[in-house]
């Protein structure tokens, strides 16, 4: 193991859905923790959202999206996505990490969120978010910030993905 | 055959509200417009003028990842066009072997502009490319629709 954070401090997400913030035409993934006491939203820009929606509901697009031709070279050359891990929240900016596996020894990329995201559901892999992350979230705002939001909004990929 | 493509720049389409990636040939003699989406618009614009964006765009990380698995990119490829869809190639060097995927034009150009890939497109689209439809929508935009990646 090297740079591999430790699984046992992990907390695995899944995607809950993709909700459309009417204030700032941005998007807005919400993942939760399998027990559902846990809400991790992050914010993502239109093509991010919409590839992650895509994915979500399993639909193919009529041309392959940028993250189904990342997901195209690992079937290609071999390697997959293990996991990956939000790893990081600094100034409401999350980081996240790529875990690659190829033939029994992993490397380790930096990420967006977003593409990771995005990537994982491609590639049926965990998602995970740090201990750290989820206590950084600035909770105090999310019960409020998710009462004002509208049913209706959450679209279609309101499901709860496996 | 194929002939090698330079990127000229982007041009925005205010009828299809899209963008047109113009690629010309080295003798400028020919050229082919591509019709691309926003996001990919300004993954292409991004790594035109160089600039590294904040966070890493997804293409920036679409490099990251075949440089982590030491895996190259030869060349990209335009190799087909059908009802106005371009098709393209991303040719891949990866251990000894050689690797070509399908890919969305767009895709292959933004991550060849950041591996600096030759781009290429064969004959047989330049032929499809006909001129005359080019002149016609070239006669339609106003030069101010020109951005200033057009040198």
């Amino acid at each position: 193991m090297s740079d591999h954070p430790d699984l046992n401090l992990l907390i695995a997400l899944k995607v809950h859905g993709v909700l459309i913030d009417p204030n700032t035409e941005t998007q807005i993934v919400v993942l939760r923790d399998e027990k559902n006491s846990e809400v991790l939203p992050i914010w993502v820009g239109t093509a991010e959202g919409t590839s992650i929606r895509l994915a979500l509901e399993e639909v193919v697009p009529p041309r392959p999206m940028s993250h189904d031709l990342i997901y195209s070279f690992g079937e290609h050359l071999g390697f997959s996505i293990s996991s990956v891990i939000i790893t990081e929240v600094k100034s409401n900016t999350y980081y996240a990490s790529i875990q690659l596996s190829k033939n029994g020894f992993e490397k380790t990329v930096d990420s967006r969120p977003s593409d990771a995201i995005a990537l994982a559901l491609r590639t049926k892999s965990p998602i995970y978010v740090t201990q750290e992350v989820l206590e950084k979230r600035g909770g105090e705002n999310l019960d409020a910030w998710l009462a004002k939001l509208d049913p209706k909004s959450f679209g279609q990929s309101e499901t709860e993905a496996s | 055959m194929l002939n090698q493509m330079n990127v000229r720049g982007l041009l925005f389409d205010p009828y299809n509200n899209a963008y047109i990636v113009i690629l010309r040939d080295e003798h400028n003699s020919d050229m082919l417009p591509i019709w691309v989406g926003k996001s990919e618009a300004s993954a292409i614009s991004f790594a035109l003028e160089r600039i590294a964006p904040p966070r890493p765009m997804t293409h920036d990380l679409m490099k990251t990842i075949l440089d982590s698995m030491d895996a190259k990119i030869i060349s990209i490829v335009l190799t087909d066009l059908k009802e106005n869809t371009y098709f393209a190639k991303i040719h891949l060097l990866y251990g000894d072997s050689e690797f070509s995927i399908d890919s969305r034009p767009s895709d292959a150009i933004a991550v060849a502009l950041r591996t600096d890939a030759p781009i290429f497109a064969t004959a047989e689209v330049l032929h499809k490319q006909s001129s005359e439809e080019l002149e016609r929508w070239l006669e339609n935009l106003k030069p101010e629709d020109f951005g200033k990646f057009e040198g």
